[in-house]
């Protein structure tokens, strides 16, 4: 199996067989802000299976960020309607519990240390029980902040406030993961060590991740599937599917990844980048 | 360390000059007492100069309080409600813009007792920039922060104890060490327009007194004690400010 590009009629046939496995789906999603002439977005249509790594790919301002803020309740979309299958959910599906968001600056307390900050969610979810402590180690042992609890962000270089931000995420036990181009801010060594612990996280915790990227290296390294879009209006003009490519770590530097990236970039001539 | 030696070194030269300067011109004591003389004179009357610094200081301190107190809950409600805040600010400015000195002879009128009276004067001139900082630090809550509590569903109570207040912190400390000298101003304008307070006089009514009886360096001692409060005063929010915000605030540099 390799990389291809999904058709309408792949797409509706891939639904009917995973049917079971989506978890999140956007039907013909608008977006107009106040005031603006022309759509941000239009008549977006996103299927998110379990255990997907999927990625949103696209220019700079092309609506991304607002597809995910749409998805977890932070925006409502104009028009169009966002649907959670909820038999893959124990209550409801935009629960905070379920769906954790990691926003594209660390955005941490500054007034709070490490633990502080990772435990605040389970304070607002009233979830700070006697496991709390526990749940909230655990984490800190699987994102490699042991010994850095009581430090406080200012004291953070800006992977290890990524691995903070990712932890507060992850502490909930959240099944879906949207992540908001959490690692634009840092340099390419940074980059590669914390896709890699996604990776890893993803794997071990179950989860589904949503990925917003403007870097098409990163998106084809990462991902199961791509949705590529452009902007002005904010639209899908293109999904790719891996099926059945193993990322792991040589998958990074194999002639296949390279090739990838070229198809990928291909495909995005005319659309520009920033 | 070696600022504070220089500053030091700076205050002890200039006293010295102040001393030999005036030997050396031949200046009159009673137009500019010599340092030395000073301090004979607060050794002089020291028992009663400590106890009218205590009135003062407790002015200050009660007006200082009262001011955190209601600035703090104001510019929490201003925060709350928008209607409140276009409402009653125009009056706040208007207390503010009107000089203390001006209202200090109504207050004494409206006022029986001159305890009271000073308070109010103390507590109007200091309130201001701790209101107004204050609002600004609510107001100044990060667009992503207030994000992240709603991802939660936080309510409106741990939004404000989590994110707003804490991040308001710093602005309101900043408005703290403008407010603490400004309260002692206040409780010294105060009692010099309406006089002692309940019988016990504070330095400022000392510096009248001393005044009338041509006590020049017994004037010097009050003047020199009301600054020696207010740097006291200042240094302790100060030292305050430091030790809340040490950790987390970007004035402080965690190397230090």
């Amino acid at each position: 199996m390799s990389l291809r590009v999904l058709s309408d009629s792949d797409r509706r046939s891939k639904l009917q067989t995973d049917q079971e496995k989506v978890i999140a789906q956007l039907h013909q999603v608008s977006k107009k802000y106040k005031g603006a002439q022309s759509n941000a977005l239009e008549n977006i249509d996103i299927d998110v299976f379990q255990q997907d790594f999927l990625s949103i790919l696209g220019p700079s301002g092309c609506g991304k960020t607002t597809i995910l803020k749409m998805m977890c309740g932070l925006a409502r979309p104009t028009s169009g309607r966002i649907e959670w299958p909820t038999s893959n959910f124990q209550n409801s599906p935009q629960n905070p519990a379920n769906l954790s968001f990691v926003f594209q600056e660390p955005n941490l307390l500054p007034w709070m240390n490490v633990y502080e900050n990772i435990k605040l969610p389970l304070k607002i979810l009233k979830e700070d029980n006697y496991r709390a402590d526990e749940k909230i180690y655990e984490i800190i042992n699987l994102v490699g902040l042991n010994g850095f609890e009581r430090y406080y962000p200012k004291q953070l270089s800006g992977g290890m406030s990524m691995r903070v931000s990712i932890a507060r995420a992850l502490v909930t036990q959240p099944k879906v993961l949207l992540m908001d181009e959490p690692f634009s801010a840092l340099d390419e060594n940074r980059r590669f060590e914390l896709s890699q612990e996604i990776l890893k996280i993803k794997k071990e915790k179950n989860l589904t991740v949503v990925y917003v990227t403007h870097s098409i290296y990163e998106s084809v390294y990462l991902s199961d599937r791509i949705y590529v879009m452009q902007s002005h209006p904010g639209k899908i003009f293109k999904e790719f599917d891996f099926a059945g490519i193993e990322k792991n770590e040589d998958y990074r530097f194999s002639s296949e990844f390279f090739e990838q990236v070229k198809i990928v970039s291909d495909s995005l001539k005319g659309v520009k980048f920033e | 360390m070696n600022n504070r030696f220089q500053s030091i070194f700076i205050i002890i030269f200039v006293f010295v000059l102040w001393e030999v300067l005036t030997h050396a011109l031949n200046i009159k004591w009673y137009l500019l007492p010599p340092p030395s003389m000073i301090l004979g004179s607060i050794f002089q009357n020291f028992s009663s100069l400590m106890e009218s610094m205590l009135v003062t200081l407790k002015v200050t301190l009660i007006a200082l309080s009262m001011s955190v107190l209601i600035s703090v809950s104001l510019a929490i409600l201003f925060y709350l409600s928008k209607i409140l805040e276009r409402s009653m600010m125009p009056i706040t400015v208007v207390l503010q813009v009107t000089p203390i000195i001006a209202i200090a002879p109504l207050i004494s009128i409206w006022v029986d007792s001159s305890e009271m009276a000073t308070l109010i004067c103390a507590f109007l001139v200091a309130f201001f920039p701790l209101l107004t900082n204050t609002i600004t630090g609510l107001k100044s809550t990060e667009k992503n922060h207030l994000d992240l509590m709603r991802l939660y569903r936080a309510n409106k109570l741990e939004l404000m104890r989590f994110v707003v207040l804490p991040n308001a912190l710093p602005y309101f400390l900043s408005g703290l060490k403008i407010s603490t000298g400004l309260a002692l101003i206040g409780a010294i304008v105060g009692e010099f327009v309406i006089g002692p307070i309940s019988g016990h006089s504070g330095l400022a009514y000392r510096i009248i007194e001393s005044g009338y009886q041509l006590e020049i360096p017994k004037m010097f001692s009050s003047v020199f004690l009301i600054s020696i409060m207010g740097i006291v005063l200042y240094n302790v929010v100060r030292l305050l400010s430091y030790y809340i915000l040490k950790n987390w605030h970007s004035s402080y540099s965690h190397t230090d």
